[in-house]
C-alpha cells in the first residue's frame, strides 16, 4: 500500500521496543516527594482533550495561579481526546512526563504502580478533606498504599429514550421503565411490537454494568475477580435473551459509544446512556428527534449510579514537586471546579460544591433538569470499573460476553473464561 | 525484476557508493532497523510497558502456540491475503485498460480513480463505516431495490469481507498507475499482429497483455500480499478496536497493538507476534520472489 | 514515447470530424465507446462518491437533519458554517503551516535521499551492494506498529523530541522510496550513461546530469508519497510533539473528534480540509505523475 502505515490515525501505538535499560520506574528521579519547600519554577500542565473548548478558562487560571506565586510559571499543553493512553505510555516510559497531568482512574493505576505518580496522602493529605469522600479514594490503587491523584471533574448521567418509538410499540413514554427488570420487559415489547426493527439497547454489558446490577467485581483483598458469581451470570443470561430477540442491537458486538450515539440519533436503537452534554448535541444535530426526546435516571440495582472520575496527578519525578502539588490542588479546589462546572455540563467533585444552588434549583429547562438530578445522584456515585480493569481486560470481557450472546459459550463459561484472563492479566501486570 | 546484465560503470571512487547510500542507510538504520532490533530482543523477555522485563527464553512464543487470539490472527492475516491480493492483481489491470485508451475526458477519469490513495486511511475507514452501517446508504439502497438490508458490520465473515473491500477500493488507484507504466511497454505490433490473426479481445487479453505484464503481476502480488498480511487499520476501524464479535476479526497486527499498546501492555508478547508477523512477510516476500524468478528462467 | 505524452493536455481532436481513436491510432466504435464511458462513470461514482457525501455533509446547516432516510445527498442550504467553526475551534492556520513544514521538509528529503540511495543500489558497483539493498527491503518489511516508542526513545536521547525535526526525520528516507528509485534506474538503458562514461563525466556527474534527469517522473511519485505521508500521519507527531504551538494539522482536527465538539459536520469539515490540499496538489503534479509513471518507473 501507498500509505505510510503510521499514517493511521486510530490510536495504536505499540510500546513494543524500549531498549531494557531505558524504562522509567521511580524513585532515582530527580524528585522529591516532600512538597513543602516554596512554590516555585516552571512546570507544564497536560490537560486531556480541553483547548478547544476552554482555552479562554484555562488560560486564566494558569495566570491566577502566577499571579498569587511570583516565580512559578505554568506552561500548558492539551492533547487531543485519541491517542492519551499511548502519549502518556511514550512520555512515561522516555521520561518526559509533564509534571501534572490529567488523567483518568485506569491511568493511574499502571503509573503509581511504577512509581511515576506522587503519592497524595503524602504529599498533599491536608487537602483531603476538601473533596468527596468517594472521588478521593477513586485515584487509591490495590496493592499500593496512597493516593495518586486530586480528583477533578465527574460526570454522570441519565438515560435518553425516544418517545415516538416508545408509543409506537405501544408502551407508556411518560412511564419509562425504572428498575432492570422494566427496561428488559420493554425491550423485548419493542422487538416484538418492531419485527426486531428498533432495539432498545445498543450496548453489550460491559463491567460497569455488571457492576451497577450488583454484581461483585472484586474479591476483597483486590487481587481476583469475582464478576463471574450468580448475579453476573444471570445478568449475561438476560443479556442473551434480548440479542436473540433482537431486543439488543444485532450490531451490538462491534459497536463503540460513538456508533451507538448514532444509533440512538437515527432512531434504531429506543434507548442510550448518556449526560447533560448531549443533550445540546441532540438539539444540533438532530432538530427532530429533540422533541421526542424522554430522560429518565439511569438504571441502578444498587442504589448507587455509576460515575466517571477525572483527576490531576503530579509526576513523582517532577523537579518542582511544591510548584506542581500547588497547582494541581489549584487547578481542583473547590472554587475552580465550581467555575469550570459553570462552563461545561460536568460536576465538581470537591465536598459541599453539589449543594451549591446551580446544582439544586430547577427553572423548569430540560438542561437544568438533567444537572440537578445528576448532582443529587453523584453525591453517592460509584465508578464501578476497578482502578485496575486495564484495555485489555475490557477486551477479553467484551469478547467473552459476545460468545456468550451468539451462543458460542453458556454465560456461565463465558464469564468464567474472562475473569480467568482478566485474572491471568492482573497477575502479569505485577 | 530484471537487471540488465549490460557493461558495468567502472569510473567511480570506492567511497562514492557509500556516500550515495549512507543518508538513507543511516536513517532506516537508526529510526527502523535498530528499534526492530530491540523488538527481537524484547520477544525473549517478560517486559511491560513501564516494567523491564527479564530474559524468559521462548516462553511467548509456547503461550503463542495456547493462544486462540494469535490462531485467530494468523487466520485473518491468511485469509486477507488470499481474499485481497488476487483481486488487487487482477481488477487494476482491467480498470488500467479500461482508461488506457485516449478518449476524451481520461485524465480527469484516471485522477478521479486516484483520488481514494491519496486520502488518509482514517478518513476512509470514517466514511465507511458509515455508508455500510445498518441504516447507512448502502443498505437504504439494497432495500429500494428489494434485497433488503444486510448487516454488513455485525457478521464477523461479513465485517472482514467489507474491510477487504475498503483495502481493495483504496488500492485500486494505486496498482493501475502501476499497470498503467506496464501496458505502455508493451509493444503495440504484438497487439496488432494478434489483430490481424483475428484474435478477439479476450484472447489478446490472455494472450498479449497478461504475458507482457506479467513481471508486473508479481510486483503487484509482491506488493499487495505483504500489506495485506499486515493490515490493521481497514480492519481496526470497520471491527472495531477488540476486533468484531467475539475477536473473531482480530488480525495479527491488532492483536500487537491490543496486548503491547497502553501503559498496561505486555511489551514481551506482543514483540514476539511482531517478529511472527516479520518472519511471515518476508517468507512471502521470498516466495514471490523466487516465483518470479523460476518464470524468468 | 509513451502513452501518457500523448494523454497531456494537447489540441483537442479536428473539430470537422469528431474521430476517436485509441492509443493505436485505430477507430473506436460508437457501442464500445459508450460502454466504456459507461464502466468509466460507474467507477467514478464507486470511487469518488464517498467523498462527495461527506463533502455534502459539511455544507449542511445546522438545522439541518442529517442522519435523515432516506439521505438527502445535497444540502438544503449550503454553508460555509461548519468551516467557520472549525476555525474558531483550533488554530487551523498555524497547524496546516506546521503540516506544510513538515511535508515539504518529506519531500525534499525524501526525493534527494531516496534517489541517491536509488541510484547507487541500482548503478553504482561495490562490495556490500546486496547487503544494502537486502537492508532496504526488510527495512520495508518491519511493522511499523511494533517500534514507535522506540523510534521515540532514540529521539529523546538525540534532543530532539517536541520538535518538528524530530517528526520528519524517522520518515524521512523511507526504504519503499529508495527501492521504487532504485528499480526507475535499473530500467534505464545502460547506453545512456556509457555515452557519458565515455566523455569522461565523473558519477555525481552521470547521476545529477543524465541518471536524474531521465526519472523525474518517478521523483513526482515520490514526491507525492511523500507528502501523502507526512501530510496524514498522526501518531508519530503526537507521540513526538508536546507543544501545542507545533502541532500539525491531523493532530488538531482530532480536537474534533472530542467528547466536547462531537459534531458530524464538524467531523466531515475537518476531514475535507485534510483531504483536499492532497487532492489539490495530486491535481498540479498528476501531469508529471502519470508521465513518471510511463517511464516504467515503478516497473518490476
Amino acid at each position: 500500500m501507498p500509505i505510510s502505515r503510521r499514517a493511521l490515525a486510530a490510536a495504536f501505538a505499540v510500546c513494543v521496543a524500549l531498549p531494557l535499560s531505558a524504562c522509567g520506574s521511580g524513585g532515582d528521579g530527580g524528585g522529591t516527594a516532600d512538597a513543602s519547600g516554596k512554590v516555585e519554577g516552571d512546570i507544564t500542565f497536560q490537560t486531556w482533550n480541553l483547548r478547544a473548548n476552554f482555552k479562554d478558562y484555562f488560560e486564566g487560571v494558569i495566570a491566577d495561579f502566577e499571579k498569587k506565586y511570583p516565580g512559578t510559571k505554568v506552561k500548558w499543553v492539551d492533547q487531543p481526546a485519541e491517542g492519551y493512553a499511548d502519549k502518556i505510555s511514550a512520555d512515561a516510559a522516555g521520561g518526559t512526563l509533564p509534571d501534572v497531568v490529567n488523567v483518568s482512574p485506569d491511568l493511574v493505576a499502571p503509573l503509581a504502580k511504577a512509581g511515576l505518580a506522587l503519592d497524595l496522602d503524602k504529599a498533599a493529605g491536608k487537602y483531603k478533606k476538601e473533596y468527596l469522600d468517594g472521588a478521593w479514594a477513586s485515584h487509591q490503587v490495590p496493592g499500593t498504599q496512597g493516593t495518586y491523584a486530586f480528583p477533578w471533574y465527574l460526570n454522570t448521567g441519565p438515560l435518553f429514550y425516544n418517545k415516538a418509538l416508545f408509543k409506537e410499540a405501544g408502551l407508556d413514554a411518560d412511564q419509562p421503565p425504572k428498575t432492570y427488570d422494566e427496561v428488559f420487559d420493554a425491550a423485548l415489547k419493542m422487538a416484538k411490537e418492531t419485527d426486531g426493527k428498533v432495539a432498545t439497547l445498543a450496548n453489550v454489558p460491559t463491567i460497569e454494568d455488571f457492576g451497577r446490577y450488583g454484581v461483585e467485581l472484586m474479591n476483597k483483598q483486590g487481587n481476583g475477580f469475582s464478576f463471574n458469581d450468580a448475579k453476573g451470570v444471570e445478568l449475561l443470561t438476560k443479556y442473551k435473551e434480548l440479542y436473540d430477540a433482537k431486543a439488543l442491537d444485532p450490531q451490538a458486538l462491534t459497536a463503540t459509544p460513538e456508533s451507538s450515539g448514532k444509533k440512538f440519533l437515527t432512531g434504531a436503537v429506543a434507548m442510550n446512556p448518556g449526560s447533560a452534554l448531549d443533550l445540546g448535541n441532540f438539539k444540533k444535530q438532530v432538530p427532530n428527534l429533540y422533541k421526542n426526546i424522554g430522560i429518565t435516571d439511569q438504571i441502578t440495582s444498587t442504589g448507587h449510579v455509576n460515575m466517571y472520575v477525572m483527576g490531576v496527578m503530579v509526576n513523582a519525578q517532577t523537579k518542582r514537586t511544591p510548584a506542581a502539588v500547588a497547582f494541581a490542588h489549584y487547578v481542583t479546589d473547590a472554587e475552580h471546579q465550581m467555575s469550570f462546572a459553570k462552563q461545561v455540563a460536568i460536576f465538581p467533585s470537591t465536598a459541599g460544591s453539589l449543594d451549591d444552588p446551580y446544582f439544586t434549583k430547577e427553572d423548569g429547562t430540560d438542561e437544568t433538569r438533567v444537572r440537578v438530578a445528576a448532582a443529587k445522584s453523584l453525591k453517592n456515585a460509584v465508578n464501578y470499573t476497578p482502578v485496575l480493569f486495564s484495555e485489555q481486560m475490557k477486551t477479553e470481557l467484551r469478547n467473552e460476553v459476545a460468545k456468550a450472546l451468539q451462543g458460542k459459550e453458556s454465560p456461565k463459561e463465558a464469564l468464567d473464561n474472562a475473569v480467568k484472563a482478566c485474572d491471568t492479566l492482573l497477575q502479569q501486570q505485577g | 525484476m530484471a537487471t540488465p546484465t549490460v557493461s558495468r560503470i567502472r569510473r567511480q571512487l570506492p567511497t562514492s557508493p557509500w556516500l550515495f547510500a549512507a543518508p538513507g542507510l543511516l536513517i532506516i538504520g537508526a529510526f527502523i532497523l535498530y528499534p526492530f532490533l530491540s523488538t527481537l530482543v524484547n520477544a525473549f523477555t517478560d517486559r511491560r510497558t513501564l516494567i523491564p522485563g527479564e530474559f524468559v527464553g521462548l516462553a511467548n512464543f509456547r503461550e503463542l502456540l495456547g493462544d486462540d487470539m494469535f490462531w485467530i490472527g494468523l487466520r485473518n492475516s491468511t485469509l486477507y491475503v488470499v481474499g485481497v491480493v488476487p483481486a488487487l492483481v487482477i481488477l487494476p489491470l482491467l480498470l488500467a485498460m479500461l482508461v488506457q485508451k485516449n478518449i476524451p475526458g481520461i485524465t480527469f477519469f484516471r485522477s478521479a480513480f486516484y483520488t481514494p490513495v491519496v486520502a488518509s486511511i482514517v478518513v476512509v475507514g470514517l466514511i465507511w463505516v458509515w455508508l455500510l452501517d445498518e441504516r447507512g446508504l448502502v443498505n437504504s439502497l439494497l432495500e429500494t431495490i428489494g434485497v433488503g438490508r444486510i448487516g454488513f458490520l455485525s457478521d464477523q465473515w461479513l465485517l472482514l469481507l467489507s474491510a477487504m473491500a475498503v483495502t481493495v477500493w483504496k488500492g485500486l488507484g494505486y496498482y493501475m498507475i502501476i499497470y498503467l507504466a506496464a501496458l505502455a511497454n508493451v509493444p503495440r505490433e504484438l497487439h496488432e499482429a494478434a489483430a490481424v490473426d483475428g484474435a478477439g479481445a479476450i484472447r489478446r487479453f490472455v494472450t498479449v497483455t497478461v504475458p507482457a505484464v506479467r513481471s508486473t503481476m508479481v510486483l503487484v502480488g509482491a506488493l499487495s500480499s505483504v500489506a495485506a498480511f499486515k493490515v490493521f487499520s481497514e480492519v481496526y476501524l470497520m471491527a472495531g478496536p477488540s476486533g468484531g464479535p467475539a475477536g473473531e476479526d482480530t488480525t495479527l497486527v491488532m492483536l500487537v497493538q491490543r496486548t503491547g499498546t497502553g501503559l498496561t501492555g505486555r511489551v514481551g508478547y506482543a514483540s514476539a507476534i511482531s517478529v511472527v508477523v516479520f518472519v511471515v512477510t518476508v517468507a512471502l516476500m521470498l516466495l514471490v520472489l523466487r516465483a518470479d524468478r523460476r518464470d524468468e528462467t | 514515447m509513451s502513452v501518457m505524452e500523448k494523454v497531456r493536455p494537447k489540441a483537442p481532436a479536428p473539430a470537422r470530424e469528431p474521430r476517436v481513436t485509441d492509443e493505436h491510432g485505430r477507430r473506436i466504435r460508437v457501442w464500445e465507446l459508450a460502454l466504456r464511458y459507461l464502466l468509466l462513470l460507474g467507477v467514478l461514482a464507486l470511487t469518488v462518491g464517498p467523498f462527495l457525501w461527506q463533502l455534502s455533509t459539511s455544507l449542511k446547516g445546522p438545522t439541518e437533519d442529517i442522519f435523515s432516510s432516506p439521505p438527502k445527498f445535497l444540502p438544503g442550504e449550503p454553508t460555509l458554517h461548519n468551516y467557520e467553526r472549525v476555525s474558531e475551534t483550533i488554530p487551523v492556520w498555524d497547524y496546516a503551516f506546521n503540516s506544510l513544514k513538515v511535508a515539504t521538509a518529506n519531500v525534499v528529503t525524501n526525493c534527494v535521499g531516496a534517489a541517491l540511495a536509488g541510484y547507487a543500489l541500482a548503478r553504482l558497483r561495490y562490495r556490500g551492494r546486496r547487503a544494502a539493498t537486502l537492508a532496504f527491503i526488510l527495512a520495508m518489511l518491519v511493522p511499523v506498529e511494533g517500534i514507535i516508542i522506540a523510534q521515540f526513545t532514540t529521539m529523546r536521547e538525540l534532543g530532539l523530541n517536541n520538535t518538528l525535526v524530530g517528526v520528519v526525520l524517522p520518515g524521512s528516507i523511507s526504504a519503499l522510496n529508495v527501492l521504487l528509485m532504485r528499480n526507475a534506474f535499473l530500467n534505464l538503458p545502460y547506453e545512456i550513461e556509457e555515452a557519458a562514461y565515455v566523455d569522461g563525466a565523473n558519477v555525481w556527474q552521470r547521476f545529477l546530469r543524465i541518471a536524474l534527469p531521465s526519472v523525474k517522473g518517478t521523483v513526482a511519485v515520490v514526491a507525492i508519497f511523500a507528502f501523502m505521508g507526512a501530510w496524514d500521519d498522526f501518531l508519530w507527531p503526537l507521540i513526538v510533539l508536546s507543544d501545542p504551538s507545533k502541532f500539525t494539522l491531523t493532530i488538531g482536527l482530532n480536537y474534533l473528534h472530542g467528547t466536547f465538539a462531537n459534531d458530524e459536520r464538524l467531523v466531515a469539515a475537518g476531514t475535507i480540509i485534510a483531504v483536499a490540499p492532497l487532492i489539490a496538489l495530486f491535481a498540479c503534479l498528476q501531469r508529471y505523475f502519470f508521465r513518471g509513471v510511463g517511464e516504467g518507473a515503478v516497473k518490476g
